[in-house]
């Protein structure tokens, strides 16, 4: 049995046991009557059992509302409508011998980007101390066979003509990154720091570019995050 | 006589059952001031600060200088899959997300930075998929700011679209944590054995196959190396030749009212928190660890990257606790909620397109120290979907 039909079921029991007859006997008017019916209901009403009752009732209703309201909420949050897309012209399709080029020089930029990588996270965690100088060394010398053969290679690659400029500025990159290694290397000989500094300008200037070939021939490289 | 040492002895017992669950030092985890010296080796601290400890740093943070604060839109991903945003979240099926930078400011009138948005031209004009893209320089001037107040930059994490532009401020001080470059360099040089390289992937290729595999099926987005092209790793080194960084290790106060908190693995391994002392209480940024605001204020992961779920709800509660005086969540402050710049997260509900800001937004988050607000007169709300942003400068054509 619920709550509710428990209440109903008290209700009907209280108002068949009212001395209504009494009452009426008495010679009281018809709004007396009803004060004191009213009153006695209340007496039959406020027992212990029902106040608890009337709460528990009055505690879930409140739950159940926060709940709902709480739930409306989180679900009706606006989402930003998503912007209009840029005017920009379509992406053309590779050729065969663009796509043949562009996979040719991959594996060439994946054994660039890491040494590059290993590099700069080598001076960096050289200057914090967490890096020898002769574990750098080794990085630096390791790197500058890596930019050498990666250089070799690209200038082995027969680009097609709308792939020249890019190839182009690739080379450039790796040259640049052989030569700021080389200017880094002279560190080991005459122990003067400032050659990584000297040689900073150049291996920026090659991230950057290889960057923008990179984002042009491999746009997905690096997703979101 | 042998009850009463019946008696005793049970005493004695009990209290040595009590006590015994009290010392309890293997569960409780240790306050961070105290040093484990049985810690084996190779486990790092991982960031770990003591309730107590950071409501001592509140009650700090309480009586130092406070700051006005504001949030600019870097650029912004579009039609992102949501379950890949949040796994738990799934509706509405795309979302947009800003890439949300921190401008902090003292009484002096410097700025601290909290990331520095993103550089990559080339990846927003070739994907296609991002749009608003302005530069950070400009979004400052544009919004009543001077960029060459800019002193510091605390990078959340190391990630390309969370560090670019540094060399665009070439006297700010770059603060980052060494553990987020340490595990950098570590896994570019993981063993390749039984994985076959996967795991140092620095890039979404396939390396079994050799394709190139876009999203959704990126092959490196979850992996240690992912996400830091050698573009932003060269910017870092840049700070640290010019003698322009701060190589953090764990917590770091770095004046009176802003404070470091580390917060590692709750999205890469040296993610790091900002504590900003404002008027409305304690603002906590929190870069990509807090990449949703909802997920924080419902307890939902988000942008998970090589994130330990764990240690992201372990620094959404970090948030709670410096937060607990006034406001609580509502001053976490997210990298990439979608419902930013929106009256669905209050705190950045007082917002505006930046003028000329190629459809960037900026949001008021409070301020002190007499400063006036940044909001315009009449501020530009065009909705995000009436904005029509353009191609960004761009150096290689397609």
């Amino acid at each position: 049995m619920s709550a509710e039909e428990t209440l109903t079921l008290t209700s009907i029991r209280g108002l068949s046991d009212l001395p209504v007859g009494a009452a009426m006997g008495a010679g009281r008017s018809s709004a007396e009557t009803m004060m004191s019916r009213a009153s006695v209901l209340l007496q039959l009403w406020m027992t212990p059992k029902m106040i608890i009752l009337g709460l528990v009732v009055v505690g879930l209703v409140g739950v159940l509302t926060f709940a709902t309201s709480r739930e409306v909420a989180r679900t009706a949050t606006p989402v930003t409508a998503t912007v209009m897309p840029p005017a920009r012209p379509t992406r053309p399709a590779l050729s065969p011998v663009e796509e043949a080029f562009i996979q040719a020089l991959w594996p060439i930029h994946g054994e660039v980007q890491r040494s590059l990588m290993r590099t700069s996270l080598g001076q960096i965690l050289y200057k914090t101390s967490d890096l020898s100088r002769a574990e750098l060394k080794a990085r630096m010398e390791q790197a500058q066979v890596v930019y050498g053969r990666a250089e070799t290679s690209i200038r082995a690659l027969e680009p097609p003509a709308s792939l020249r400029n890019d190839h182009q500025i690739y080379l450039d990159g790796v040259r640049l990154l052989r030569e700021s290694a080389v200017e880094a290397m002279k560190m080991f000989k005459d122990g003067r720091e400032d050659h990584l500094l000297t040689a900073y300008p150049k291996s920026q200037e090659a991230s950057d570019k290889i960057r923008e070939v990179g984002g042009k021939f491999w746009p997905n490289e690096f997703p979101p995050n | 006589m042998i009850q009463k040492l019946l008696r005793i002895t049970m005493i004695l017992g009990l209290l040595a059952v009590v006590g015994g669950l009290g010392r309890a030092d293997v569960l409780r985890a240790n306050d961070d001031r105290d040093r484990d010296n049985r810690r084996p080796p190779q486990v790092l601290p991982s960031g770990f600060e003591s309730t107590d400890r950071l409501l001592d740093d509140v009650e700090r943070a309480e009586n130092a200088p406070r700051y006005s604060a504001w949030i600019v839109e870097s650029s912004r991903f579009l039609n992102v899959p949501h379950r890949a945003f949040q796994p738990d979240v799934g509706d509405p099926p795309f979302v947009d997300l800003p890439v949300n930078v921190g401008i902090l400011k003292d009484r002096d009138g410097k700025i601290t930075l909290y990331d520095s948005g993103w550089k990559q031209l080339a990846y927003i004009f070739d994907w296609n998929t991002s749009c608003c893209w302005y530069g950070l320089r400009n979004q400052l001037r544009a919004i009543g700011l001077n960029p060459d107040d800019v002193i510091r930059i605390v990078l959340g994490h190391g990630h390309w679209d969370h560090a670019g532009q540094l060399s665009e401020f070439p006297n700010a001080v770059v603060y980052i944590q060494k553990e987020e470059l340490k595990q950098i360099d570590f896994f570019l040089n993981y063993p390749v054995d039984f994985n076959s390289g996967h795991i140092r992937a620095v890039n979404t290729v396939d390396p079994l196959t050799g394709a190139q595999v876009g999203p959704p099926a990126q092959a490196c987005a979850r992996t240690p190396v992912c996400g830091y092209p050698p573009q932003t790793v060269q910017e870092i080194l840049g700070k640290v030749l010019h003698g322009k960084a701060k190589i953090v290790d764990g917590r770091h106060e770095i004046t009176r009212g802003l404070v470091i908190h580390p917060a590692f693995r709750g999205h890469t391994y040296g993610s790091q928190l900002l504590q900003v002392n404002t008027t409305r209480g304690q603002l906590v940024f929190g870069s990509d660890t807090y990449s949703s605001w909802t997920g924080i204020r419902d307890w939902f992961v988000a942008n998970i990257q090589q994130t330990d779920t764990v240690q992201q709800f372990l620094a959404y509660e970090k948030c709670y606790v410096l937060t607990s005086r006034l406001n609580s969540f509502n001053n976490c402050i997210a990298a990439h909620e979608p419902v930013s710049y929106t009256a669905a997260y209050p705190i950045t509900s007082n917002w505006w397109n930046i003028p000329n800001g190629n459809c960037s937004r900026a949001a008021e988050l409070t301020l002190a120290n007499g400063e006036r607000t940044h909001v315009p007169a009449n501020p530009d709300r065009t909705p995000p979907g009436q904005c029509v942003s353009v191609i960004p400068p761009h150096t290689i054509s397609p």
